[in-house]
């Protein structure tokens, strides 16, 4: 009776393999996907390489208030600030971020940055092949991390 | 005056009659939160963030303005008042904008602690805020008026506390706004005060605009490079690619001698050390005559070969040394022990400021007579001769001010001009300048016809103050100064202050940066002690002074001089090609005048890069602490160390280091688990460091202590970071007879500096000269 319990069983077994041989792939086809993402899907709330926004005139959202800098733990966002001026304007307040490095040899992902964050200007996108044999290559400056501008950038017009 | 008892939160507490309510629970601690009170000024009672429940009164009272009286009992710390507080935060905050992430203030600003406190998060006020564009007022303040709370404090310390009164309030009721009363800018001292006092960023400043935040930097607080009264000034640092770097200078450490006080130089001068002119590599001259970069090694064994050399063929007595005004004690006092036993000469002097010798030499077999910077806030009446201290001495002119707001304090000015300070006096004299000594001789009973009713009732007057302290200024000199403290030691209980233009003057005249003074102040024909101290090389004779040398130079007869610190070319106006002949070698920041005749220059660090201790004029020893680090300079005290090595002499005998204690090399260590030193951590947090290092302050501390008894202080209060008293000598002192001291010129050169300059290093503070410029703008606009 053995034998027979055995062969049941084994049959049994066997049958969901070959039925899952004709259903469709469940696994992501990373890295020889299609398109930009190489077959990798994520949520949307994914955390990848942070992006730095831009406001509805172009500007930078970022004012270089140091509260992303004080909530990191890994101790990894360095920024110098600077002041506006007239001729030059960068972000919409009174000062922006001169320097804004991220440090990914430290980051950790763990987003309180992005909580932090007063103006919405640092977020989580989802860059995250960042793999690198250069560590000095994973300090990331202020212009790699900003959003490309708008396709027709808006300077600000200030009333005459 | 009698204690009363009172009752607050249930706690019974004690304070004398008078006090006001918010300090007696203060000091129980209980904490009363407020805005607009701030103790030393007057009461206003603006924010109503103090109330109280005060038993059997209708209405919540202010703590600020309530003197506390027996058998009250007071609630601090109920529902109601709770209530009452968060909503005059709401209504602080109902035009107050929320831009705290880009405001400079954000991190220490009290409007926002508060408002985490009483959780006046949410607001009942749904009009739009009132905005306005933020004003520059000087070159150093900027007004942001949306953000003022209207507590007044600004105007109240511009006013009371510096006699400015440049700050005033317009309107009324909910439409006030703090304005200058100067139109549209400050016609101002520049301190800075009502920045350090705005509890939110209304005020701010320009050095520290949009640079970091409070908590990215690290705060070291140190004492002030600049004037004779030593201020403790906390330095906010961040480090930068090469070293740690000075972001801003203000008063958030209020622990020093100063108190609430920080003047313009204080605060904003720090910036000489970020000077793009800054050397930070040795210079050699090179065979065309040109000064070109060289390493420390080349320079070094450059320079000691040649010193070593000039010593061996022509004597030490063909070598002169000239030492600095803002070094530390311990610099100053190796730079002497340097020349005196290595160089083997007694040509060594400083710039000096004020006439310590005489007054030291006045003093003798004095104890406790000279005054220290705290006594001026405290003396009954102070007799004050020459010098202007709201120009060259703020932080005494504060202390001078405060004692008669708060003690009403008579102040006696004699002067030759007609000085600020003459304001708060209760009489001021006007003599004329060559008059000074004929005045101290007239105090003491000569009768002279130039000094008419006026100058006879003041020493009248004078002679009935039992506890006189008398300040002079460096107008006195010599016989003036012997014959003004003989005087004064006639009266009971008088004490003296002398003053001196920079950080350390006093301290390097204490250590001895005289020609014919060992430290302190022991002639060098008697030196006692010192001279089996100083080794065989140490001269008998009195060498040169500092005009002297010059000359000597000028004259092709000056082998080598070894400037630290100093910039005598400048200040004496030396002809360049006076020093042609001698070897010249040059310690200092820039490349200044003197350095530009140099042979060699050596970078060094300022005093804020240092550690070490300073005596300011009165004698108050306070700690210096290394703030700022550069990249390629060193310190003086290396520097002549490593010196006095390449010229082959013992280190040890120079600097006693490395005796007795053994530090643990290792056996806690564990630089393979990486750990740290743990016995070295301790020791340091101790501060039982065992001076291992030749370049260690401390060492030659133990030796200027064991040395110059005067010198005897509290290590512990010392490191704690208090000021100590030093007298200018000691009793023994009065067993010293100072022979010939009255045909001694005195050399005294006064730097004539004024709020905003500071010698040499003031050329090289861009913010100093800024504010410079635009007040000798704003005088000529006015003039014509």
């Amino acid at each position: 009776m053995s034998i027979v319990r055995d062969i049941a069983s084994v049959a049994k077994g066997m049958s969901i393999t070959f039925k899952e041989m004709f259903e469709p792939t469940q696994v992501e086809n990373y890295p020889d996907g299609p398109g930009p993402m190489h077959g990798a899907q994520f949520e949307e709330r994914f955390r990848g390489q942070h992006v730095l926004q831009r406001d509805e005139n172009g500007l930078e959202k970022c004012v270089a208030c140091f509260l992303c800098a004080a909530a990191c733990p890994a101790n990894c966002i360095y920024i110098e600030a600077a002041e506006n001026t007239a001729e030059q304007r960068i972000s919409s307040a009174e000062r922006y971020a001169k320097v804004y490095n991220i440090d990914y040899n430290r980051c950790i992902f763990c987003g309180y940055c992005v909580e932090a964050c007063p103006t919405d200007a640092i977020t989580h996108g989802h860059g995250f092949e960042l793999a690198s044999l250069n560590a000095t290559s994973l300090v990331m400056r202020k212009e790699q991390l900003l959003t490309a501008m708008p396709a027709q950038p808006t300077t600000p017009t200030l009333p005459k | 005056m009698a204690d009363v008892t009172l009752t607050v939160d249930g706690k019974k507490i004690t304070a004398p009659a008078g006090t006001l309510l918010i300090d007696a629970c203060r000091k129980a601690g209980i904490e009363i939160p407020a805005f607009c009170y701030y103790p030393g000024l007057s009461l206003q009672a603006a924010c109503r963030m103090c109330v109280v429940r005060i038993e059997k009164i209708p209405k919540l009272q202010t703590a600020c303005t309530t003197p506390v009286a027996e058998g009250m009992i007071v609630a601090t710390d109920t529902d109601e008042i709770k209530q009452s507080r968060k909503a005059m935060l709401q209504l602080v905050l109902a035009n107050h904008p929320l831009d705290c992430p880009v405001c400079d203030a954000g991190g220490e600003c009290e409007l926002q602690d508060m408002t985490f406190k009483y959780g006046a998060a949410d607001s009942n006020f749904v009009d739009v805020k009132n905005h306005r564009e933020e004003q520059q007022w000087s070159p150093v303040v900027y007004f942001d008026r949306p953000r003022c709370i209207l507590c007044y404090r600004c105007v109240r310390v511009c006013g009371e506390g510096m006699d400015v009164w440049a700050l005033g309030v317009q309107n009324r009721g909910v439409s006030s706004v703090i304005a200058p009363n100067g139109g549209d800018h400050l016609d101002c001292e520049e301190c800075g005060m009502c920045i350090d006092i705005c509890p939110v960023g209304a005020l701010t400043s320009d050095t520290y605009r949009y640079k970091t935040r409070p908590w990215e930097m690290t705060h070291v607080s140190t004492i002030c490079t600049h004037c004779g009264d030593g201020c403790k000034t906390t330095l906010g640092l961040r480090s930068s690619s090469d070293g740690m770097e000075i972001i801003r200078g203000d008063n958030r450490d209020k622990s020093g001698i100063n108190g609430d006080f920080l003047c313009v130089k204080g605060r904003y001068a720090f910036d000489f050390a970020n000077h793009k002119d800054r050397l930070t590599q040795p210079l050699l001259r090179n065979a065309e005559g040109k000064l070109v970069p060289a390493s420390w090694e080349e320079a070094l064994t450059f320079a000691g070969q040649r010193l070593h050399e000039i010593r061996d063929t022509r004597g030490g007595e063909q070598i002169g040394v000239i030492g600095s005004n803002r070094a530390t004690n311990e610099e100053s006092y190796l730079l002497q022990k340097f020349a005196r036993s290595v160089l083997g000469t007694n040509n060594i002097d400083h710039h000096r400021t004020a006439d310590y010798v005489s007054f030291a030499k006045a003093l003798a077999g004095q104890e406790q007579r000279a005054a220290s910077l705290r006594e001026a806030e405290t003396a009954p009446a102070i007799l004050l001769i020459g010098g202007d201290p709201t120009e060259q001495h703020p932080m005494l002119a504060w202390n001078l001010r405060t004692n008669v707001r708060h003690n009403r304090a008579r102040i006696y000015v004699v002067n030759h001009q007609e000085i600020k300070l003459r304001r708060q006096a209760t009489s001021f004299l006007k003599i004329s300048a060559e008059n000074y000594s004929a005045f101290t001789r007239f105090l003491a009973g000569e009768e002279n016809s130039i000094f008419g009713a006026e100058a006879t009732a003041l020493r009248e007057t004078l002679a009935t103050e039992p506890n006189l302290l008398v300040i002079f200024g460096s107008e006195l000199r010599g016989a003036a100064i012997e014959a003004l403290v003989r005087y004064g030691l006639s009266l009971p209980d008088t004490k003296f202050a002398c003053l001196g233009d920079y950080v350390n003057s006093r301290g390097a005249a204490d250590m001895g940066l005289y020609p014919d003074m060992l430290p302190g102040y022991v002639p060098v024909q008697q030196p006692g002690a010192f001279a089996t101290e100083y080794g065989e090389r140490f001269p008998a004779a009195p060498g040169l002074d500092l005009p002297s040398m010059l000359d000597v130079a000028a004259r092709g007869n000056l082998a080598a001089l070894y400037v630290v610190g100093s910039n005598p070319v400048h200040r004496y106006g030396v002809a360049a090609a006076s020093l042609k002949n001698t070897f010249l070698i040059v310690q200092d920041m820039f490349l200044t005048e003197t350095a530009l005749l140099a042979d060699v220059v050596l970078p060094i660090a300022n005093l804020y890069e240092k550690a070490g201790t300073v005596t300011n004029t009165y004698g108050d020893l306070q700690l210096v602490r290394k703030a700022a680090d550069r990249a390629g300079v060193r310190t003086d005290l290396e520097l002549i160390v490593r010196l006095a090595d390449t010229m082959g002499a013992d280190v040890h005998a120079l600097v006693p280091f490395g005796q007795g204690t053994r530090a643990d090399m290792g056996q806690s260590r564990g630089a393979q688990s990486g750990e740290a030193d743990r016995h070295a951590v301790w020791l340091a947090a101790q501060n039982l460091e065992p001076k291992l290092s030749p370049f260690d302050p401390s060492a030659l501390l133990d030796e200027i202590q064991r040395l110059i008894p005067s010198y005897s202080f509290s290590r512990l209060e010392l490191f704690a970071g208090n000021d100590q008293h030093v007298q200018a000598t000691s009793k023994n002192n009065a067993l010293v007879q100072i022979s010939n001291l009255s045909q001694r010129p005195d050399g005294v050169l006064p730097s004539m500096d004024t709020l905003f300059t500071s010698g040499t290093m003031g050329r090289y503070s861009s913010k100093l000269t800024e504010v410079h410029d635009s007040r000798n703008k704003e005088i000529l606009v006015a003039a014509n």
